[in-house]
Formats: structure tokens, C-alpha cells, sequence
């Protein structure tokens, strides 16, 4: 009984949890402007969270530096499943200007599975809603298959 | 006392939030934003400058050769674009466009590619010339009639 009623209470309220691998600040900034009072993404229920253990959405910016990789790949594997993993900005999903670097470790598909992928440079608010709103539904899907 | 923010403070009582209900609400990019590419392979040439100028590598072209000429394909990687507009800027045909549409969103592999096909084929040779007739040459001797020429 209880396991259903919290299952209900989270599918309607994910957790963010943010990962800057690396990033050059831009796309850090305009997650922070979704959770101001201008877009105010808390009213579809987003929420930062502080620790990798609460969250349901990693959302990854930056094009995963070699310093940044273990630490990323750690922080990932302590959200609980189901999780489901974003990557924001065109950084994560192939390097950008900064492919082919030697301190890129390259994209994150690489190393771990990716369920959004949020692409511009950086991507506007809106399309971060989107991409979260539509992140969301796929944990939905996940929750439901476990 | 001067009381200094007590008007404003009264107004932004009863004045409307000014939070933007995105989803419900739709949202427009500013003008000049510049989002999704939109390419035109009808009028690419296929000189590869946008190629040569890109900073992220996020364009590229194959090749294949078919009896009507080159089946060229150009590809654009928006999972790689940084939106930078230099492609458009050096395109003397302007076949590439950045239009203002934000909602780049990729799920599975190939939703953020944006590509385009055309054939490109070797400009048609003029048709031959006829030959030059060989003019009938004359013989000094005015009595008999020259021959016809054969073609």
C-alpha cells in the first residue's frame, strides 16, 4: 500500500539532480532561469534536489571531461532506478567544439544509457521543458514496466 | 518617514504573476533566434564551405555515384551544432537556414539530424557540330562541270 501511494506521489513530482561535467556555464545558467519565478518549472512539479539519492532525473551538461568521468559515472549510479538520464546542451551527446579534445572523454552514450537528449547551444527554457516534460512521461513508462 | 517602495509594492499586489505558463501558453523565439536548420538541396552546389567552417564537425557529406551524376547527401548534426550561423553566413547560395524553431528534442538516434539529398551532374556537352563540308575543289578546266560534293 505504501509503495503505491509513493509511486503515485513521484510520478507527478520528479526530482532534477544536476551534473556539470565540465560545461562552460551556459546551459547551468539556463537550468537555473527554468527555476525562477519567470518559467517557475516547481509548478509542473520539477524540483532541484541536492543529493543523487533523491532524485529521478539526472540532468547532465558539459562534454564530460576525463577529470569529470568517475565522478559523473559515480553520482549516476547512485540514483535509484528507475532513473532516467538527460543530457542537455550539445556537449554530452557528442563533444561540440570541444570533440576531440584531450581531456574530452567523449559522449556520454558511451558509458551509460541516455533517454533525452535536449540539443542547442545552450538549449532555450522552453525547450528544457520539453525535454523534462517528455522525460518524465518515459520514467512513468519505466515505473510501470518494474 | 519616507516610506520608498510602498507604491510599487501595493501595485505588484494586485498586478498579474509574471511567470509564462510555457506549456499551455506557446512560446515564441525572439527574432533573429537562431534554432533548428532547415536545408535547401535544391539549390546547394555542393562546395563544401559550410563543411570547412564548421566548429563542431557537425556537418557532413556523402557521396555516391549513380548514372545520373553524384548522389550527394549533406547532414546536419544538431546534436553537435553550436548553432553559430557561420555555415549560413558562408553559403553563396543560401541553401542553409536557421529558422526559429526551438523544440529540438531527440529520443532515439537520428532525431536531431537534418539532412538533405540531391544530384549533382557534370553540365551536358553541347551537341557536336556538324562536320565542315569539304569545299569542291575547282579544276581549271572550265568545260566540265565540277562534281557534286558528297556529303
Amino acid at each position: 500500500m505504501f509503495k503505491k501511494l509513493i509511486e503515485e506521489s513521484t510520478a507527478k513530482s520528479p526530482w532534477l539532480f544536476h551534473i556539470n561535467s565540465g560545461s562552460c556555464n551556459g546551459c547551468d545558467i539556463e537550468l537555473v532561469a527554468i527555476l525562477t519565478p519567470r518559467y517557475d518549472v516547481e509548478r509542473l512539479g520539477f524540483k532541484l534536489a541536492g543529493s543523487p539519492r533523491q532524485a529521478d532525473i539526472v540532468v547532465v551538461t558539459g562534454p564530460i571531461t576525463k577529470q569529470s568521468l568517475p565522478r559523473v559515472l559515480r553520482s549516476i549510479s547512485q540514483v535509484p532506478e528507475p532513473r532516467c538520464i538527460v543530457t542537455m546542451g550539445s556537449c554530452p551527446q557528442s563533444g561540440n567544439v570541444f570533440k576531440g579534445s584531450y581531456s574530452v572523454a567523449g559522449p556520454l552514450s558511451k558509458y551509460v544509457h541516455v533517454d533525452v537528449d535536449i540539443a542547442g547551444c545552450a538549449p532555450k527554457p522552453e525547450a528544457i521543458i520539453d525535454g523534462l516534460a517528455l522525460a518524465t512521461q518515459i520514467l512513468k513508462e519505466k515505473r510501470g514496466q518494474m | 518617514m519616507d516610506f520608498p517602495f510602498v507604491r510599487e509594492a501595493v501595485v505588484k499586489l494586485f498586478s498579474k504573476p509574471s511567470t509564462q505558463l510555457y506549456p499551455a501558453v506557446p512560446s515564441e523565439a525572439a527574432p533573429g533566434y537562431r534554432g533548428k536548420i532547415v536545408f535547401h538541396p535544391e539549390t546547394c552546389i555542393n562546395c563544401g564551405m559550410c563543411e570547412r567552417v564548421c566548429a563542431g564537425g557537425a556537418i557532413s557529406t556523402t557521396v555516391e555515384k549513380t548514372e545520373e551524376g553524384d548522389k550527394i547527401t549533406r547532414t546536419f548534426d544538431l546534436g553537435s551544432c553550436t548553432f553559430c550561423n557561420t555555415c549560413a553566413d558562408f553559403c553563396s547560395r543560401h541553401s542553409i537556414e536557421l529558422t526559429r524553431d526551438y523544440h529540438m528534442i531527440g529520443v532515439e538516434e537520428g532525431d536531431l539530424l537534418v539532412s538533405g539529398t540531391f544530384i549533382k551532374a557534370p553540365p551536358k556537352r553541347p551537341a557536336p557540330k556538324p562536320a565542315p563540308t569539304p569545299k569542291p575543289v575547282e579544276e581549271k578546266k572550265a568545260d566540265t562541270p565540277a562534281p557534286a560534293p558528297e556529303n
